[in-house]
């Protein structure tokens, strides 16, 4: 193996306000080889990924390539030097063509180019990674999006790219789709480019790469050879220390009583009808990673997705809401994934959005007047424990977590049965963390049933009495009580047949 | 991990800025006024008479009125209505149709209640119809740019582009020509206008979706408030609004013609680009979510001032329209100026 690194990176770390998102990060990779980039949510991964590619300059450290010195201020710097980087939204533009996007900016952009030019020019490129029956001239949005990534892919090479960044490419993908990936990354990796390869699914990391460099808590753990470690030493040191002292206790048993049974729920994104149940006073966790459908199952459920078939019992009653609204009006509450664009008004203050799903219960025919809704909100805030004195401000203004209490916290206004939560804490400092899992526990012991989505492993493990899994699309177990275990949950959402000893 | 480093990056500024957006853009709008009167008075002759007070406050009334309708539209995240002198157009032409003809039944002719209520009716019938198309997520300036074409044709049409004459007296002089406590008709409906749609907005649940939606349509939508019954709403109340204005209107010139709204209207012509200047003077977000009709009335008000001032000036109505045009700009620019500071991170 070459002794010289052609990218390497010492004893970096980088700051965000009072938040250290990196704290020393060492990395290398050598020529013509796949790096595995691995990390639980948060441990730095993508500020890593932005320091390499030279979107974020802030960061204190080393920065070498080819043993030199570097300092990149803008994304196109480093891209002149080589590195490049695909990122999870591609970057495509879905009315042009696959050649005319490959060749839309860069050193070879002509002036004027037919079409016909353009896409001879592009042949190779698409050979290299796979894409030999496409043509050229197809518009983007006519091919699959594991088609989409490899264009992706093909643009950056085109621009002499001798590092390739590939940030989780198989996220959204199927089976079929991610063998072409992979399949691509060795073809590369053997025509002698580097490959950084991020990703949650450890089959793939296992399958393809020669050495894995962990991060956890912004701390590099030292570059593990793939031969030499297996899936459970790899989760050990990604995981590291028990975090189960943040978590709230569980439930000391689960109650008989289904609250909402679910039955046939199949929106886009799964791909069989699903069913389950969930009980009075329980928080039932269902976990999978990014494409496994545990997402869109939750928003079905609230409305927010339209589900092919199915239907939901609830206190007697059985339906299948059309929209959000009618889901309400059910007494189901669904908290989404992104807060800032469908969970908060940002503009408006935080006690009208405290406020916003229970408009009739601040108000007498139609109108409401201060007093009512300043007490109203005043006690949801208490209860979530929102600053009362900054009830007026816009949320926008509020930090990550707050505001992540605030789109869950207006949720009991409506006082609601059902809870489903979308990713409980993404974006949200650690101390908010153990707040919302206290409220959430607080809420269920309350005999509100909580059914949250997470790709998050610790909070699947610690926070809910009941798990089930997904991969894919396709539910695969479920766990209760003590028998929720991380390595088995961790199997299940990654690879759950077994395809790593393939 | 991109959201918590915003948020500790958020700057001081923008807290200062939005605690005193509200104040600055109102004090903004002020210092104007005051620069404005006192301009007046030194420079202008018959500047401080209250005649000349009544006749700003008149003009104010006419687009005030729709600016209030429109501000809804704007303040619920549609943009705007783009139809509203078209409206205000075949509403007028309806309402004199009612009272030169009857509709047909010479038993009617005249009558003032049948005429208004067929000119609301058709204002009903066009914001409904129009703000079906937007909720359904037509495109408000597309889907009301065709309403403009479709609603003017047919007032044209069904008129035969003629000038429609009823003579005095008739049963709407009250409403184009009369006065209450020294005050005109007009002006004192401007004023319960916009004191009820201010206690609309602030008070009834309607109001606080419109903000609502208004602010974030996706998260209005997960709290169970669509736009699709809002764009019908807004959509109706804004062109009831301008049906109400073109009867005042008609009601004042006892007579209407389809191009009424487009020529003869006010004293600077175009009433449409008027009633956007007024929404955008009195500092409503054009996005959506921000403002109020207080601000409205107050910009309408100021609007009224500033084309007076040019009028007792001296000019003739070119230049008045350009006027009218750099305030639309300006007031973007310096509501875009504010609107960055607090409302960057959407």
């Amino acid at each position: 193996m070459a002794s010289n690194p052609i990218l390497k990176i010492s004893k970096v770390s980088r700051t965000f306000g009072a938040i250290q998102a990196l704290k020393e990060a060492n990395f290398e990779i050598n020529e013509g080889e796949i790096m595995g980039l691995v990390g639980e949510n948060g441990a730095g991964k993508s500020t890593l990924v932005k320091i390499i590619s030279g979107f974020d300059p802030g960061f204190k450290g080393s920065y070498q390539i080819n043993g030199q010195e570097v300092k990149f201020e803008t994304p196109s710097q480093a891209e002149e030097s080589g590195i490049a980087i695909a990122q999870q939204e591609l970057s495509l533009i879905p009315n042009m063509s696959v050649a005319e996007n490959i060749f839309l900016t860069g050193a070879k952009v002509k002036k004027f180019a037919t079409l016909n030019t353009l896409a001879k020019m592009a042949r190779p490129y698409l050979n290299e990674v796979g894409l030999t029956d496409v043509d050229p001239t197809t518009r983007i949005n006519l091919l699959s999006v594991g088609e989409q990534h490899l264009v992706e892919v093909a643009r950056l090479i085109s621009r002499e790219a001798k590092i390739l960044i590939l940030d989780e490419p198989t996220a959204a993908l199927g089976e079929a789709e991610s063998r072409r990936i992979l399949e691509m990354v060795e073809r590369l990796a053997a025509n002698g480019k580097s490959i950084i390869y991020v990703s949650h699914r450890l089959d793939e990391i296992f399958k393809i790469t020669k050495r894995i460099t962990i991060l956890r808590d912004g701390v590099s753990q030292g570059v593990q050879q793939t031969k030499d470690i297996d899936v459970n030493k790899l989760v050990e040191i990604m995981l590291g220390r028990e975090l189960a002292n943040m978590f709230p206790a569980k439930a000391d048993h689960i109650s008989n009583d289904p609250k909402i049974e679910i039955k046939d729920l199949w929106p886009d994104g799964v791909l069989e009808p699903v069913s389950f149940s969930a009980y009075k006073g329980e928080i039932l966790g269902l976990s999978g990673q990014l494409g496994s459908g545990a997402g869109e199952i939750l928003a079905s459920i609230a409305g927010a997705l339209k589900s092919r078939s199915g239907s939901l019992t609830l206190n007697g009653e059985t339906f299948l809401p059309k929209s959000p609204s009618q889901a309400i009006k059910k007494k189901i509450a669904y908290c989404s994934s992104d807060r800032k664009k469908d969970g908060l008004f940002l503009g408006r203050p935080i006690f009208e959005n405290l406020t916003s799903p229970a408009l009739n219960a601040i108000s007498n025919y139609g109108f409401n007047f201060g007093a009512t809704e300043q007490n109203f909100s005043k006690n949801l805030a208490k209860e979530f424990l929102i600053d009362v004195r900054r009830m007026f401000d816009e949320s926008g203004l509020l930090s990550g977590g707050n505001q992540q209490k605030v789109a869950l916290g207006k949720w009991l206004s409506i006082k609601p049965d059902v809870l489903l939560v979308n990713e409980p804490t993404r974006g949200v400092d650690v101390g908010a963390k153990s707040e919302i899992y206290q409220r959430m526990r607080d809420l269920a012991a309350r005999g509100i049933t909580i059914i949250f989505a997470s790709t998050d492993i610790q909070e699947i493990t610690y926070l809910p009495d009941r798990v089930i899994t997904f991969y894919r699309g396709m539910m695969i177990d479920e766990h209760r009580l003590e028998n929720i275990q991380t390595p088995t949950i961790l199997k299940e959402i990654t690879d759950p047949f077994n395809e790593t000893n393939l | 991990m991109s959201t918590v480093i915003q948020e500790s990056q958020q700057p001081i500024s923008a807290k200062f800025l939005q605690f005193y957006k509200d104040r600055t853009l109102l004090a903004i709008l002020l210092s104007l006024f005051a620069v404005m009167f006192v301009y007046g008075i030194f420079f202008t002759d018959n500047y401080l008479t209250i005649t000349n007070f009544k006749a700003i406050i008149r003009d104010a009334a006419l687009y005030g009125i729709m600016a209030i309708g429109l501000t809804f539209v704007t303040l619920s995240g549609n943009f705007f209505l783009l139809s509203l002198k078209e409206t205000a157009s075949i509403c007028g032409v309806t309402f004199a149709m009612g009272m030169a003809t009857g509709f047909g039944s010479p038993d009617l002719a005249g009558n003032f209640m049948v005429s208004l209520l067929a000119a609301l009716a058709v204002g009903v019938v066009s914001g409904v119809i129009q703000g079906y198309f937007v909720g359904m997520g037509g495109n408000p300036i597309v889907v009301t740019l065709g309403g403009a074409g479709i609603l003017y044709g047919i007032g044209a049409w069904w008129s035969d582009n003629l000038v429609i004459n009823f003579t005095r007296p008739h049963d709407a002089e009250w409403l184009g020509t009369g006065s209450f406590l020294g005050l005109p008709s007009i002006t004192w409906s401007f004023i319960l206008i916009a004191i009820a749609a201010e206690i609309v907005l602030r008070h009834t649940n309607f109001g606080r979706k419109v903000y609502l939606v208004g602010a974030n349509k996706a998260a209005g939508k997960a709290t169970g408030h669509e736009n699709f019954s809002m764009a019908i709403i807004v959509f109706t109340i804004c062109s009831v609004c301008c049906a109400f204005v073109a009867v005042a209107f008609v009601a004042q010139m006892d007579s209407a013609q389809s191009n009424y709204f487009s020529a003869e209207f006010g004293s600077s012509g175009d009433m449409t680009i008027l009633v956007i200047a007024t929404v955008m003077v009195g500092g409503n977000s054009i996005m959506g979510g921000y403002g109020s009709t207080l601000r409205t009335s107050l910009g309408a008000i100021f609007i009224a001032m500033v084309d007076n001032m040019m009028v007792l000036q001296g000019f003739n109505s070119g230049p008045r329209i350009v006027g009218v045009g750099l305030m639309i700009v300006f007031s973007i620019i310096v509501f875009g100026l504010f609107a960055k500071g607090s409302r960057a991170q959407e």
